[in-house]
């Protein structure tokens, strides 16, 4: 029984670091800007959310959708003021996103976003059992919301004008100029959905905990190894790492001890960058190191 | 014209001096300690609202005249991540030198910084009375120089109480249910493991056996693994020991996991009246450690209720951490009743007074040892004392020491 409540566990796992990725891949493969304020977004719009809820009293629903739409357009926003004008220049980049979630993090921890009493409340209650195991209702959302949102963004990318328009820049972004697709606009509506996604997921997980400052950090790591070991900008490459380092994690924590659970995406990155530095599925990158 | 100047000089010369002379009327009491963690921060309200009770019947007593108290706090932020141990130090002293404190209440969050700051205590005589770092070196170092140290006092509990505290609980499980299987789980942090290992020594020697042992790293949010094995290892009892915000989540998923074991450990988010608004039902049937009570109200004990009730009338909130709040509170009342007795600020004379404490407190009856420890028990008529109390239904439902206690432990409905 214990094996299936870990391969249960390990698919919940995997779902989690899944929909935490995807909205950094998505704005990185796109615009080529690695978000460093993605973990930051990911607890503001939790928070966001939760401060309609308990102090506005606005509905759930229209609550997430209102954090999601502002998030996104502060994603957005982001590229316009900051990342246009340094676009190209990585270390920049990078310093300028991560400057901006600590700005955003610890401005959080400095107005008090401290305590357990900052949780969103599950979608349904309850829990089922599965082959012996029990597992909550929120979690087995996590997963098919995970499927729905990979299906999404496979209809969005290949069969909507703006998302055939992503995979040209992502592919080739000066013959996309030429073919009249703008480059900035496509970019920064990239971060504004990547930033989206990335309020989405906090949506869907954080009722699985409590919405905690340093948490941002944590999920920056997470998207940020899940991205690296599938591949920086590939999807598919995503969802393989995210299994892969879900269930390590699980199998760690059941068999070793949790608490080496955090060393196990740590190590995964170590050991692509020594065999594969392209990620798995980062075939576009594999040719550029060749060269 | 001249003669209006002349006026408004000797009009501001005695408003400054009428300003200086009430200013020289109160005693200030230091609160150096993390301010925006929860302790830190309860700790400082209850100290506060005692200050404003004693301020209230005239003030304190010394010799022939009454002095009125006041509170100087400042945010050391030595229980934060990342703040290193001197710049704690620092704070303390600047409030000794810049406001001319008489003495400080609550204090460090980390027993080094504790340990270090005593020293600072008795270069410049001000008398503290601790009421969170819970290290027992810190009785050792008074003992190691009782003339030097003599100035620090703590009316918390220190851990070796706690470990007491948490054994009791088991001894008290064990002789209402038999069982004798525990799987350990520990925030992966120095006085959780510490005191995890404590514990697995003591289950060892007093027959239990020890099913796993987990410890979980600060911010983990999913105990699935450590649930599941302490379920396929039997395990009758799971012991948490946690302090970190994402720690309810444990419970969370220990009932919709359905494990069939009792939850009783320590878990800091689950402390007070907002862990049930948060999380409802979901913590119905966790049995959790109090240090000190006092921060609720406890029908066998008047005193808690008296205290829980004043706070949450001054505070318009109720305390949530079951660690800190009630002590500083004491603490005032320690320092004013020593202060009237010894009929003099001199602080030599009140440290003698404070060894001598003999009073009803919040958190029971206050007395210290020879190491200026205050000393715990099981009743309150006795000592000071902490308790171990159950969700039942919304409810903070103690159900040890048997002193105090109101209801029997209550197995969760999937037990039954």
């Amino acid at each position: 029984m214990i094996v299936y409540s870990m391969l249960i566990y390990g698919l919940i796992n995997s779902a989690i670091l899944a929909l935490m990725a995807l909205g950094f891949n998505l704005a990185f493969g796109i615009s080529g800007v690695a978000n460093f304020a993605y973990g930051a977004i990911y607890i503001v719009g939790g928070f966001i959310t939760w401060t309609l809820i308990s102090t506005l009293n606005i509905p759930y629903a229209i609550s997430a959708i209102s954090a999601i739409i502002i998030m996104g357009v502060f994603g957005a926003l982001i590229y316009k003021f900051i990342i246009k004008r340094i676009r190209g220049l990585v270390m920049s980049e990078v310093i300028a996103t991560f400057g901006i979630s600590i700005v955003l993090l610890e401005l959080l921890r400095y107005v008090g976003l401290i305590g357990f009493k900052y949780s969103l409340p599950v979608f349904i209650e309850g829990s089922v059992e599965i082959l012996g195991a029990f597992v909550d209702i929120q979690r087995l959302l996590i997963i098919g919301l995970m499927v729905l949102i990979i299906i999404a963004l496979y209809l969005f990318t290949h069969y909507t004008k703006t998302g055939l328009a992503f995979r040209g820049i992502a592919q080739e972004e000066h013959t996309s100029l030429s073919l009249g697709i703008n480059p900035d606009r496509i970019a920064s509506l990239s971060m504004g959905i990547g930033s989206a996604l990335g309020t989405f997921a906090a949506i869907v997980i954080l009722p699985l905990g409590t919405i905690t400052v340093d948490s941002g950090y944590d999920v920056l790591i997470s998207a940020l190894s899940v991205c690296i070991v599938g591949g920086l900008g590939s999807t598919f490459g995503v969802i393989i790492a995210s299994f892969i380092i879900g269930y390590a994690q699980t199998i760690t924590a059941m068999y070793l001890a949790p608490h080496w659970t955090m060393l196990v995406s740590l190590l995964a990155i170590l050991i692509i960058l020594a065999v594969k530095p392209s990620g798995l599925l980062g075939h576009q990158k594999e040719l550029e190191e060749r060269v | 014209m001249k003669r209006i100047v002349l006026c408004l000089f000797f009009a501001t010369l005695l408003v400054l001096t009428a300003y200086s002379a009430s200013a020289q009327q109160y005693i200030t009491l230091g609160v150096p300690t993390s301010l925006k963690l929860i302790e830190g921060y309860e700790g400082h309200k209850a100290a506060q609202l005692a200050v404003e009770e004693i301020n209230a019947r005239g003030g304190v007593k010394v010799g022939a005249e009454k002095r009125l108290l006041k509170i100087e706090a400042l945010d050391i932020r030595d229980g934060e991540p990342g703040v290193p141990t001197s710049e704690a130090l620092l704070g303390i002293e600047k409030l000794i030198l810049d406001k001319k404190i008489y003495a400080t209440v609550v204090g460090n969050f980390r027993s080094e910084a504790l340990l270090a700051a005593m020293d600072i205590f008795s270069k410049y005589k001000v008398i503290n009375i601790g009421t969170i770092a819970m290290t027992p070196k810190f009785q050792e170092k008074v003992l190691s120089d009782k003339e030097k140290y003599k100035y620090s006092f703590r009316s918390c509990l220190d851990s070796r109480y706690l470990a007491g505290y948490m054994q009791n609980m088991m001894k008290h499980v064990s002789s209402q249910f038999g069982y004798k299987k525990v799987f350990i789980a520990t925030q992966d942090v120095l006085w959780a493991t510490a005191t995890g290992s404590m514990m697995e020594k003591w289950f060892k020697d007093n027959g239990w056996t020890v099913a796993g042992f987990d410890k979980y790293p600060v911010g983990a949010s999913d105990f699935s693994a450590g649930l599941m094995k302490a379920k396929s290892a039997g395990a009758e009892v799971i012991l948490p020991i946690f302090d970190m915000p994402t720690s309810g989540i444990l419970v969370k998923q220990w009932k919709s996991m359905k494990i069939p074991a009792l939850m009783a450990g320590f878990i800091s988010p689950l402390m007070g009246t907002k862990a049930w608004k948060t999380f409802g039902e979901d913590i119905d049937g966790l049995m959790n450690v109090v240090f000190e009570i006092g921060y609720f109200p406890i029908k066998a004990y008047p005193p808690s209720v008296k205290f829980s009730e004043a706070y949450m009338k001054r505070w318009k909130e109720d305390i949530q951490s079951g660690h800190g709040a009630a002590p500083a509170y004491d603490a005032v009342y320690v320092l004013v009743n020593a202060i009237e007795k010894a009929g003099s600020l001199d602080s030599d004379k009140v440290v003698k007074a404070i060894e001598e404490t003999d009073m009803v407190g919040v958190v029971g009856r206050v007395k210290f040892d020879n190491g200026h420890q205050l000393i715990f028990g099981d009743d309150p008529k006795t000592a000071a004392v902490g308790a171990v109390f159950q969700w039942q239904k919304g409810t903070m439902a103690v159900v040890w020491p048997n002193s105090i206690a109101s209801a029997k432990i209550a197995k969760p409905s999937w037990m039954k």
